[in-house]
Order: C-alpha cells, then structure tokens, then sequence
C-alpha cells in the first residue's frame, strides 16, 4: 500500500469545530436517561457534478452536506435525533431526541474516547478526485459522449456525467470508540438512445469506484464506457420480444449478480432474521441450496465501489461467509442485531448519510467461482434463454423475487441466437438456489455503479457472480 | 461556527443571498431553502422500536451566467460556506456551454395566497407524543388480534412539516408552510415456507383526515391474508385489472413519459405525439397543483412558477407534456408549473374517475387477473414496455376465485393506454400520483 492511496481522514475537529470532549458531552446527554449504548455519528461530504447533453456541457453542481446523528440503543429500541446545525443547543436537542426512548435516568460513568487507529486501507487513490479541477473530469465525460456518438449512426441522444465524492465520517460511542474515515468514490456513466425507423431503445455503461481519476486513463477507458452504451442501445433495436414460460436460463458473468444480490443477500441481512420475517431465519447452518454454491460478502476488496475501511459504527469489515456449498453460514450484522442475537459483528452495518440510521447492508456480495467452463454451460442447454443485462430486482421475505432483464438471447442448441430484450424473471429463492445446476469459473463482477435500496436508505454496492445455469425458471416476456 | 439563521430570516437569507450571486457577477441566481421538522415512530409487536426527531435545513441554487448554468446545495447553511459556493457556482459556470434555452422563467403576476390551498395543519405540530404513540400501537394491536397474522413489521406514525422558501433575480419571493402526516402498517401471514406479506397506509396533509388505527389494521390484515395459499398458473392472455395503487404505480410510469425532460432527451415512447390519441376516451389524465390540501399542491414550484391545473390527457388525446422552463423552452411549450430544482416532478397527477364501481369492474370478468402487487423494476419508458413480477387474485366468471402468484405480467404502456375498457368511481388521493381501478382488454400473464 503506498501512501498516495490514502486520503488522511482530516481531524474530525478542523471539520466540525467540535472536539473529544464536546463528543464525550454529547454521548453523556444522550445516555442520561437510560440506555445501553450511545453513539454520535458526524459526516461531511463534498460531491461534485458534470453533465454533458445534446453535445454541450448542460450543467455542473457542488454539494455540500454536514451534519450529525445520535443514537441511543436501549434493548430492542432505537432513538435517533439529527442535526446540520452544530451549534451547541442543537447538537443537544438531537442527543435529547436519541435519548427518548430510555426511562431510567441514571448518572453515566464517565466515557474516555481512545481514538482506533486503522491499518488498512481499501480505497485506492493517485489522484484524488476531490481536489482536481473540473477541467479533467469535463475532458473524460467528453471522451465518453463523443465515442458512444462515433460508435454508431443510430445514436441519436446520448447523456454522460461524471461524479465524485468525498465523504468525511468520525464515529464515537459509549464503549470509548473513536474512529474517522475518508471515503472517496468516482463514477462516470452513459447512456445512449439509438433509433431505427419508429424502434427507440436505450442503452447504458459506467465505470468508477473508490479510487482516484488516473483510474479512467489506467483502468476503465471512459471511451470503452461511451461505446458500451452505444452498442447496447444500437443491439436492441435488432431484438424481439423475449418468451414467456418456464425454460432452462443462463445467467451471464457480472451482470447477474444482482440476482444474488436479492435473491440471497438481502434475506441473510442480520435485522430480517432478528425478527424473523426473513424465509431464512430458522435455517442457519441448514441446507438451502446446490453444493455449487458459495457465497460472501467482501467489504474489504480494494478499490470496489462497495467497500470501506470501517462501516457506519465504526466496526472494521471483514469479508463474511454467507453460503458455503449450500448452508447458511453467516449473517450481515449491525451492532444492535449482533447484540441481541448474540453474534458476532461483521462490519456491515451502513447508512445513507448523518440523518439514517445504521442498518444491516450488503458491501461486495458474491458466488464464489465454480469449475466448468462457461461454454459447457452454453453447451448443455438445448433451448432456453441467457439473460445478459439486468436493470435491477426485488425480493420480498418470503423469497420471491423478480428481476428485470433489459437483454439477452435465445439459447438455441447451445448457442446463442436471436438477441431478445425486456423480460422478467421471476422465482423464490430457495427452489431457485436448490436449481443451480452449474456454476462457471468465470467470476466476474459488475459495472462499478451499482446502488442498492433499504428501507429508504441509497447505499453503494457491487455484486459479481460467474456463468451459471438454471434448470428451470419462470421468464415473463411477451410471446 | 457561526449561528445558523433563525426561522423567520430563512426568506430575507435567500433574498440576501440572491443579491450576493449578483454581485458576484451572476446573471441570473435563483435560491431555494428548505426547513423541516420530522418525528417518525416505529413500533413492533407491541413496543416502540424506532424513535426520530430532527430538525434539518437544506439550501439548493443555480446560477446562470452567459447562458452557462451552475448548481450548488448544501446542508451547512453558515453564511461562509454558502457564499462560497455561490462564488464557486459563478466561475464554474465559465466551464459549461452556452445554452440558449437556459434561464430562469419569465413569471407572470399572478400569484396563488399559500393560505387559499389549506396546506397547513397546526394540529399536526401540536399533537403529543403519547397519542403518536398510541396511534401506532393500536394500529398494529388491531392486526395482531387477527390469528391470521404470523409476524409483522410494525406500525408506523411520522409527521413532517415543511417551510419552503425562494427567492430569484428575476424579483420573486416566496414562502409556504405544509404539513404531512401518516399512519401504516406492514404484515406477514402464512408459515415459514409459506409466507405472504403487505402493508396499508394513510397518508394526509390535515391530522384529522388521516384514516384511524381501526381502518388502517383491518385493511392491512385483509390485504395480506387474501394472499394465503397462492396457486400458480399457465402463461395465458386474459384481461388484467389494476387496483387503485397498481393503477397509481402506472400512472407514475406515464409521468416519466410524458415528463418534457424524457421527450427532449428522446426518452419516451411518447416524443412527437402532441395533439395525437395515445389512448382511448375512457382516459383523461390531469395535474393540477391547486387541489386544496392535497399532498402534490403547493403555490409555486421551485422556479416560483405558480401552480395550475394541467389537462395533460383528454379523452385519450396527448395535450401537453408536463415541463419546466428549460424543457418548456426546448419543447416550444408552456411550462407547466412542474419545476422540481433539476427536473419535473408531478403536482397532483391523476386519473380521472369512469362510471364503474371496482365490484362491476371484477363482475365483468369471465376470467382475468386482479392484479394487487407488483414486484420489481421492468418498465423502459423509451420503448413503453412493461414486464413486471405480479401478485394477483384470479377472477373466474365474475368471482374472485383464488390467489395467485410467481406470474409476470408484460405488455406496453401504449397498447395498455388504448386498451382500457372500464375505469373505476373509486379514485382516491393517497399520494400526489393517484388513479381508479381499470381493466386493461388483454395482457400476457406468464407463469408455468
């Protein structure tokens, strides 16, 4: 790790003109009527903006976002109070809100903030995207715009924009903790319309992560990002209508992730089996699954949009077991849940920002690779469907979840044939886990733009899953 | 730090910070400032979970300058790091392109009194904490009675009040209030492997027009047990009915097409149809921003622009899009008053009410789906597909026969628009997106 890559948290009191011991006041107000735990959580966030349109440079924006959250944990009740005014009255309005739920007043023991150094460091940083002028960034949205224009005539309107970030968190508590970290993220997205005749489809790419902007030179080309889009919108307009009915699907590289993302992640989040609303809250350490399958969430994989170097508790991440060969293994913790369950943390506990509280997330969710070659999948499917690009998905706790696939293609003799576009797949988890068949050893993950949704709450996020085959699902299309 | 500003002097800081961007050489600056109080409760199986109370405050701005236009916002309101941001705002903007279409609105003199649309509810400030609580606890307490009902995901009571303030360059200044409140419920039915689920809720700008604990429980217990024991079924063509919030969740999807934002990108289905039936003349789709205490009004948008009452479709005829001065100016329109600080957003956008009661809708139906819930993203405006996992109650010969579920239902929206045969008498205003039940001819319903 060299030194470049670290953005050093400034000291939490040159941003928020507090110091220890107005935190250690603060979490003294807010456990003065009781409680377990208290917890103060500060954030400032700097985020920048470029869009270009209708080849012209539309709009720039700068946002800036301050603020503090107090929590009071008191058994299985949460208070939380929030405030963008730091100033002392306010700050003790929120640690009073927090502390509403407890009623045993009591005097609190004095609390002693020790500050955790941290050792490791997952973002990876040359230039750190917040400090640059936005000259550099104009230049690589164009460079995206005018390739996904080059790549085809039957673009007609394309959007590209980049964005970045900076956020600032310090996090203190009851138990003496006291930890900051500097979070940066960068992503550059596409998106392209392409026409033909009265046909219209789009299409979409992006790239980025918790990295600097030499990333866009060394590692994703913002001209490959323009061209994705380009031929993703351009590809559509050659594709029917997808089949409806239950048949063999494949699930591409990456990109189906996402399905892991809902059909599994969500329901081993620690907070759903707590109150046991989740299908899986009865099955830890049972089978649930193929023997193919193994899956972790990673929050620790350098430069993933995904990862951080302490989650929003302060809790340093570990990568975590969720799935090993078909049993549930592990669950995504938060401290409150951890507690109650008697379980250990995880470091997955995350929020949107100073004014949410923390809950239960994913990070970097993934199927671990498999053995067979991705073109044996291909091979040993007569007729079915491949899903290639997914918009997104849902699940509910009782498993069923949908999925949205924007295209893929008819399987046909083992290969792939006619491009189809805009299905749904649909399915409950356990008979679709249980119907893995094959799994590839091409792990691959997503595009590095992915935002999950929680209860309200936007949090950044990557899933990646290899090539994998399943016997039967249910494809809703319109033949 | 220096003291934030007080209630009162919100509107003479976003009068003050409007000459600031003038003297810092903008053209044009527009600034906008949000206050808002929250209290939100949870309570579960009996007991008070989540307990929120925040105050927070919100600036957002744009600055034009040689048709060169930059935005800013900010949660720190202190008077050194806003106008830091406007100076900041001013020099960035020499790094956009001209546009020609850029600027803030011409606005006209008229001007709609806040206090004429009964967006503000002092009860709602006023209640205490102890009925909050119990509002919740009874809500859910009505559920749990029921034996049906296996788990649930608690009872929530929230209130909001908003004090919105604008000011621009080109002289507007002014200032609303508004209260929100809401009441809702989310339950599970069925074992283990076997599980259902769904929520109600209520959701109101006056306290008193809020649905009670009572309704709230015995709709959200009626709405999930109905779902017990799904069947499954084969992939079929039948007529598809849409209850009130499934017709909702549609005409949010329109909204997206027929947002002047979408049309000038070429990102609807529906660009260049102005003037023409995109649908049949059951329907008629209006937004009108005016509806006094209804949760989309308010007296202006975020140009200043004031509200009005939108005829968007008329007996299946495209009217307008939906704009702000930006889309207005590109499309050769009007704006529609649907400014939202970045795009457009709906007032009150709706469908209006057909002669049909829901129960005639469902009589109608030899065999069909009455679709209750939908799961998932799947619709793509550029093209007006729609593929969506579904939850619904199989009609057969008039009757609601059973539950069904892991179907998918897909069709287009501008094949759906003309396809409508019945609209519902039972439009309600629950949100700022409201619609009737309808029944939609034919759709391709995919399960085995």
């Amino acid at each position: 790790m060299s030194d470049t890559n670290l953005i050093q948290p400034v000291p939490f009191e040159d941003h928020f003109l507090l110091s220890t011991e107005d935190l250690q006041r603060t979490l003294a107000i807010a456990l003065a009527s009781g409680g377990d735990f208290a917890e103060v959580f500060l954030e400032y966030r700097a985020f920048n903006f470029v869009m270009m349109e209708e080849d012209i440079i539309k709009e720039t924006a700068e946002s800036v976002s301050l603020g503090m959250g107090v929590r009071v944990l008191s058994g299985e009740k949460t208070g939380y109070g929030y405030t963008n005014d730091l100033s002392p009255e306010k700050i003790r309005r929120a640690a009073l809100a927090a502390s509403a739920i407890a009623n045993s007043p009591k005097t609190v023991a004095s609390i002693h903030l020790r500050t955790l150094p941290l050792t490791h460091n997952f973002y990876r940083v040359g230039e750190a995207a917040h400090r640059i002028p936005l000259e550099p960034k104009i230049a690589f949205v164009k460079e995206a715009y005018l390739a996904c224009q080059a790549a085809d005539p039957a673009v007609k309107k394309i959007k590209a924009g980049i964005q970045d970030s900076i956020q600032f968190v310090t996090i203190a508590n009851s138990d003496g903790l006291l930890v900051s970290d500097a979070r940066p993220m960068v992503k550059l997205t596409c998106t392209a319309i392409a026409e033909k005749g009265v046909l219209r489809e789009s299409g979409y790419s992006g790239g980025g992560g918790r990295v600097g902007l030499e990333y866009f030179r060394n590692a994703r080309d913002p001209k490959d990002i323009g061209r994705e889009a380009a031929a993703e919108a351009v590809g559509l307009l050659e594709a029917k209508d997808a089949p409806a009915g239950e048949m063999p699907v494949v699930l591409s590289p990456g990109h189906a992730g996402v399905l892991i993302h809902e059909a599994v992640g969500h329901l081993l989040e620690a907070d759903f089996n707590r109150k046991k609303t989740s299908i899986f809250w009865d099955k830890f350490g049972k089978k649930v699954g193929s023997d193919l399958i193994t899956i972790y969430d990673d929050p620790t994989i350098p430069a993933f949009r995904g990862s951080y170097n302490i989650d929003d508790e302060g809790t340093p991440p570990r990568k975590t077991l969720l799935i090993e060969k078909g049993v549930i293994r592990g669950l995504l913790q938060d401290r409150l849940s951890a507690g109650l369950m008697k379980m250990p943390l995880t470091g997955h506990a995350r929020r949107q920002d100073y004014t949410d509280m923390p809950i239960p997330r994913m990070a970097n969710t993934y199927i671990a690779a498999g053995q067979t070659p991705p073109e044996d999948i291909f091979k040993s499917v007569k007729k079915g469907f491949y899903a290639d690009r997914f918009q997104g998905g849902q699940v509910e706790d009782s498993g069923k979840f949908t999925f949205s696939v924007s295209s893929g293609f008819l399987i046909e003799n083992g290969r792939l044939t006619a491009p189809v576009k805009q299905a749904t797949l649909i399915g409950s988890n356990i008979d679709i886990l249980n119907k893995i068949e094959m799994v590839g050893a091409d792990l691959t993950f997503s595009l590095q733009t992915g935002t999950c949704s929680k209860e309200g709450q936007d949090v950044p996020v990557m899933d990646g899953c290899p090539t994998m085959k399943i016997t039967k699902m249910t494809v809703g299309g319109h033949t | 730090m220096s003291a934030a500003p007080s209630n009162d002097e919100l509107r003479g800081l976003a009068e003050r910070l409007v000459q600031f961007g003038r003297s810092c050489g903008a053209d044009e600056i527009e600034v906008g400032i949000g206050d808002g109080e929250e209290f939100s409760l949870d309570v579960r199986m009996g007991d008070i979970e989540n307990l929120i109370q925040a105050g927070s405050r919100s600036m957002g701005l744009r600055v034009i300058k040689d048709g060169k236009t930059a935005f800013a916002s900010s949660s720190d309101l202190a008077p050194e790091t806003l106008e830091r941001l406007i100076r900041n705002a001013v020099k960035r903007a020499e790094l956009s392109s001209h546009d020609p279409f850029a600027g803030l609105p011409e606005l006209p003199d008229r001007r709609i009194d806040p206090a004429s649309l009964d967006l503000y509810d002092p009860e709602v400030s006023e209640l205490n904490d102890i009925i909050k609580i119990d509002l919740a606890l009874e809500t859910e307490r009505v559920a749990l009675a029921d034996r049906r009902i296996t788990n649930s995901y608690g009872a929530s009571f929230g209130t909001h009040e908003i004090r919105s303030v604008l000011a621009s360059s080109n002289g507007f200044s002014g200032e609303f209030r508004k209260t929100f409140c809401s009441l809702s419920l989310g339950l599970q039915a069925g074992e283990t492997d076997d599980l259902v689920e769904d929520f109600w809720f209520s959701s109101e700008t006056h306290f008193r027009d809020l649905e009670t604990p009572e309704q709230v429980g015995r709709t959200a217990v009626e709405r999930t047990v109905r779902q017990l024991h799904p069947r499954k079924i084969k992939t079929q063509r039948v007529p598809v009915i849409f209850e009130p919030l499934m017709t909702s969740s549609l005409l949010g999807f329109l909204f997206g097409c027929i947002a002047g934002t979408s049309i000038y990108q070429k990102a609807s289905f529906l660009v260049d149809k102005l003037g023409q039936p995109i649908a049949n003349d059951r329907i008629t789709v209006i937004d009108d921003g005016l509806m006094p205490g209804k949760l989309g009004t308010s007296p202006f948008d975020a140009e200043g622009v004031p509200a009005q009452r939108t005829a968007v479709i008329e007996k299946g005829v495209l009217k307008t899009y939906l704009c702000n001065t930006y889309a207005a100016r590109k499309l050769d329109l009007r704006t529609t008053g649907n400014s939202d600080g970045g795009g457009v957003s709906p007032n009150n956008f709706y469908l209006e009410p057909g002669p049909s009661s829901p129960e005639e809708i469902i009589r109608s139906c030899a065999k069909g789906l009455l679709l209750i819930r939908t799961l998932g993203h799947g619709l793509n405006p550029v093209t007006g597909d729609i593929s969506r996992g579904a939850f619904g109650l199989w009609i057969e010969k008039g009757e609601i026969a059973y539950p069904v579920s892991e179907i998918t239902i897909s069709g287009n929206l501008g094949e759906l628009l003309k396809n409508v045969e019945m609209v519902g008498n039972d439009l309600e205003f629950r949100g700022s997106i409201c619609g009737p039940t309808i029944k939609v001819a034919e759709m391709t319903v995919a399960g085995e």
